[in-house]
C-alpha cells in the first residue's frame, strides 16, 4: 500500500496474551497434580503419598500393603480419575475439530446428531435389560456405540446428498436427525416404568464416569491420542477450513475429502466418549472456545492446548461431583451444564461487546 | 508462467454456468475478466484455484493440465484471493498470512526461518507488518483484505488469481489495491465488476457472457459502446480519461440499451 496510508499501531488488548508453550507447560503439570487429587479424595480421604505408594506397588508389581487403601485407589479411584482426564482430553479434541469442521466457533459434537445415537443405544440396552453385563459382550457401551454409528451413517447419507459436506447441512442434518433419535429416547424412558431403570437412563442421559473401571480406558486410550495426533496432522488444513472452502482449496486443501474424513474421526470419536462416559455437555463446546481466546485459532497449538485443558477441567469437575453432596454423588453432567451455560452466556456476551 | 483455458464447461449447482470459455493469461500481464452477474467469471475462476473441476475442456498452467497435478503442487504456483472473507477463529494477522505456507509444508512441520521471511515480506508488501499481532477479525474490510492479499503472496506464486478484490471497499482502498497489484508485476487473473477500473489496471481484458469469452483484447479494443449495449444493456459513451489517457466508459445511467429512446429533457412550463 502507498506510504501515504495511515498505520495504526496495534492496540494492545488484540494481542495475544499468552503463548501456547508456557500455558501447556502449566496444564503439564496440572494434570499430575488434578489426578493425584481425584485419587486423594473423596469420601474416604487418602494422603497423596499413599495414593502414589499405591500406584508405584501396583505398576512395580509388587503385592499390596495390607491395611492400606489399596482398593479404593486402585479398583475405583484411578480409573476413574484417568477416565475423567481421558474423557476431558477427547471431548476438548472432538470439540475442536468440530468447530472447523462446520466453520463455527459455538458448535459442539453433540450438534452432529451423534450422542443423540449413542444415547438411543445405551437406553435400549437398559430397558433391555443388557447394562448390567454383556449379552452379546456388549453391554452398555458397545450399544452406545453402535447407536453413534448409526447415527453417523445417517446423517453421513442425508448430508451427502446434494453433494459435498457443507457445514450448513451438515449442522441441518445432524439436528433433524438427532432431535428424531433422541424422540425415540424419550418415548423408551416413559415406555419402561421401572424406576431403577427410569433412574439408571436419567443418569446415563446426564453424563456420569461412576462406572468407572480398569476395562473401560482401553479404548478412549487408544482412540483420543490417534485421532489428536490424526488432526494434529491435518491442523494447516484445519486452519484453512475457517476462512472458508474457495480459500481452502486455493491453498491445496482437499476440502471434501478433509471434510468427510474429519466427519468420520469425530463421529467415532464421539461415539467411544459417549459410550464410556453419556452425554457430558458442553465441555466440548467451552474447552476449544476458551483455549482459543487465550492460545488463538492456530489448530497446531489449540489441538494439544484444548486436549490437556479438557483433561484437568473434567478432572476437577469430577472432585466436585463426588464430594459436593454427602449423600449421593451428582452426574458429571449436571456440574458442567451448570458452569458451562454462564461460562457460554459470558463468550457469547464477550463476543458481541467485541463487534464481531 | 501463463495461463491457457481451453473449451472450458463448467457446472455449479447443477446447472452449466460456464460453457466453452477459451482465454489466455500471459505471462507476467495483469488479464482482467469481466461481464455482467452470472456471466461465469467466479466459476471460471473457481477452476483456476481448483475449488471447482471442469466438466470438459482444461485449465493449463505453463502448458500442464491442472488436473496432472496434486493440490498442493498447484498452489505452489496459483494463489487465489476468493470473494470469502473468513470466519471468527481467534486468527492474528500473521497467522492469516502464514496459512499461505500450507502448501510447502509437510504434516507437523513447523515454520523454518525462510517461511517467516517470506510472511514478513507479504506483510511489509500490503503495508500491514506493524498490525502482525491484531486479532484478523478485528481489522477494517480494507486492512482485511490487505491481509488477505499477503496471504496469497506468501504462498509465494507464479500466478495470482482475484475475484472482485475491490468488493465493498471504499474507493480510497479500491485504488490502494489495484495499484498493489500493478507494482507486482505478477502474472494475474482479476475478475473486476468496476469496468472503469478494469480499463485502467488490466493490460489485456476477456468479456464474459451466459458461460463464453464474447471478446478478447486490449481495454480500447473491447470496451465499446456496441458492447456495453449488446454484453451489459447499457448505454455508454466511451472517451480519454481526461487525467490518464485510459478509456472512460461514460454511463447513461437514466435508461437501459434497450429502452425507447427519450426526448430530452425539457424545462416543465
Amino acid at each position: 500500500m502507498p506510504s501515504t496510508l495511515v498505520r495504526r499501531k496495534a492496540s494492545a488488548p488484540e494481542e495475544r496474551s499468552l503463548p501456547a508453550t508456557p500455558l501447556a507447560v502449566v496444564l503439564a503439570v496440572a494434570l499430575p497434580a488434578a489426578l493425584t487429587a481425584a485419587v486423594a479424595w473423596g469420601s474416604t480421604s487418602i494422603p497423596p503419598g499413599e495414593v502414589w505408594g499405591v500406584v508405584w506397588r501396583r505398576l512395580s508389581g509388587e503385592a499390596p500393603r495390607p491395611g492400606t487403601n489399596d482398593l479404593i485407589v486402585w479398583q475405583l479411584r484411578v480409573p476413574r480419575a484417568l477416565l475423567a482426564a481421558l474423557v476431558g482430553a477427547g471431548l476438548g479434541v472432538v470439540g475442536t475439530a468440530v468447530q472447523a469442521l462446520v466453520r463455527n466457533p459455538l458448535a459442539d459434537p453433540y450438534l452432529l446428531g451423534i450422542s443423540n445415537g449413542a444415547s438411543l443405544g445405551a437406553v435400549v440396552a437398559i430397558v433391555l435389560g443388557l447394562g448390567a453385563g454383556g449379552a452379546l459382550g456388549l453391554g452398555l457401551s458397545g450399544a452406545a456405540f453402535a447407536g453413534a454409528l448409526a447415527a453417523f451413517a445417517l446423517v453421513w447419507a442425508v448430508a451427502r446428498r446434494g453433494g459435498g459436506f457443507a457445514p450448513l447441512r451438515l449442522v441441518l442434518a445432524g439436528v433433524a436427525i438427532g432431535q428424531f433419535l433422541s424422540g425415540f429416547t424419550s418415548y423408551l424412558v416413559l415406555q419402561a416404568g421401572d424406576e431403577q431403570q427410569t433412574h439408571s437412563v436419567l443418569f446415563w442421559l446426564m453424563g456420569s464416569l461412576s462406572g468407572a473401571n480398569w476395562q473401560m480406558l482401553a479404548v478412549p486410550a487408544v482412540a483420543v491420542p490417534v485421532a489428536l495426533l490424526w488432526l494434529q496432522a491435518r491442523a494447516r488444513g484445519l486452519n484453512a477450513l475457517l476462512m472458508g472452502d474457495e480459500t481452502a482449496a486455493g491453498l491445496g486443501v482437499d476440502v471434501t475429502r478433509l471434510r468427510r474424513e474429519l466427519f468420520a474421526v469425530t463421529s467415532v470419536l464421539t461415539g467411544v466418549l459417549v459410550a464410556v462416559s453419556g452425554a457430558i455437555a458442553f465441555v466440548a463446546l467451552m474447552v476449544p472456545h476458551v483455549c482459543r481466546l487465550i492460545v488463538g485459532g492456530d489448530h497446531r497449538r489449540l489441538l494439544p492446548v484444548s486436549a490437556l485443558f479438557g483433561a484437568v477441567l473434567l478432572v476437577v469437575v469430577d472432585i466436585v461431583c463426588r464430594t459436593a453432596m454427602d449423600t449421593q454423588e451428582l452426574p458429571v453432567g449436571v456440574v458442567t451444564s451448570l458452569l458451562g451455560a454462564p461460562a457460554l452466556l459470558y463468550l457469547l456476551d464477550r463476543r458481541l461487546g467485541s463487534g464481531s | 508462467m501463463r495461463i491457457d483455458i481451453e473449451d472450458l464447461h463448467v457446472a455449479y449447482a447443477g446447472r452449466t454456468v460456464v460453457a466453452g470459455a477459451h482465454l489466455i493469461a500471459a505471462e507476467g500481464e495483469i488479464t482482467g475478466l469481466v461481464g455482467p452477474n452470472g456471466s461465469g467469471k467466479s466459476t471460471l475462476l473457481r477452476t483456476v484455484y481448483r475449488h471447482l473441476k471442469p466438466a470438459a475442456g482444461r485449465v493449463r498452467l505453463a502448458g500442464t493440465d491442472l488436473r496432472e497435478l496434486s493440490p498442493a503442487e498447484s498452489a505452489r504456483h496459483v494463489a487465489a484471493l476468493p470473494q470469502e472473507r473468513g470466519s471468527d477463529f481467534e486468527l492474528s494477522v500473521r497467522e492469516v498470512v502464514a496459512m499461505g505456507r500450507t502448501p510447502y509444508k509437510r504434516a507437523f512441520a513447523g515454520e523454518d526461518a525462510t517461511d517467516r521471511d517470506i510472511v514478513a515480506r507479504a506483510l511489509a508488501d500490503v503495508g500491514m507488518d506493524e498490525q502482525a499481532g491484531r486479532r484478523f477479525t478485528a481489522l477494517s474490510g480494507g486492512e482485511r483484505q490487505r491481509v488477505l492479499l499477503a496471504r496469497a503472496f506468501a504462498q509465494s506464486p507464479d500466478v495470482l488469481v482475484l475475484d472482485e478484490p475491490t468488493n465493498h471497499l471504499d474507493i480510497r482502498h479500491q485504488v490502494g489495491l489495484l495499484a498493489l497489484l500493478r507494482a507486482q508485476r505478477r502474472t494475474t487473473l482479476v475478475s473486476l465488476h468496476d469496468l472503469n477500473a478494469a480499463a485502467s489496471v488490466c493490460d489485456r481484458l476477456h468479456v464474459l457472457h451466459a458461460g463464453s469469452v464474447v471478446a478478447s483484447g486490449s481495454p480500447r479494443e473491447v470496451l465499446t459502446p456496441a458492447l456495453m449495449a449488446q454484453v451489459f444493456g447499457v448505454r455508454a459513451a466511451v472517451v480519454d480519461h481526461p487525467l490518464t489517457g485510459d478509456p472512460l466508459i461514460a454511463f447513461d445511467h437514466r435508461a437501459p440499451a434497450d429502452a425507447e429512446p427519450r426526448a430530452p429533457r425539457r424545462p416543465l412550463p
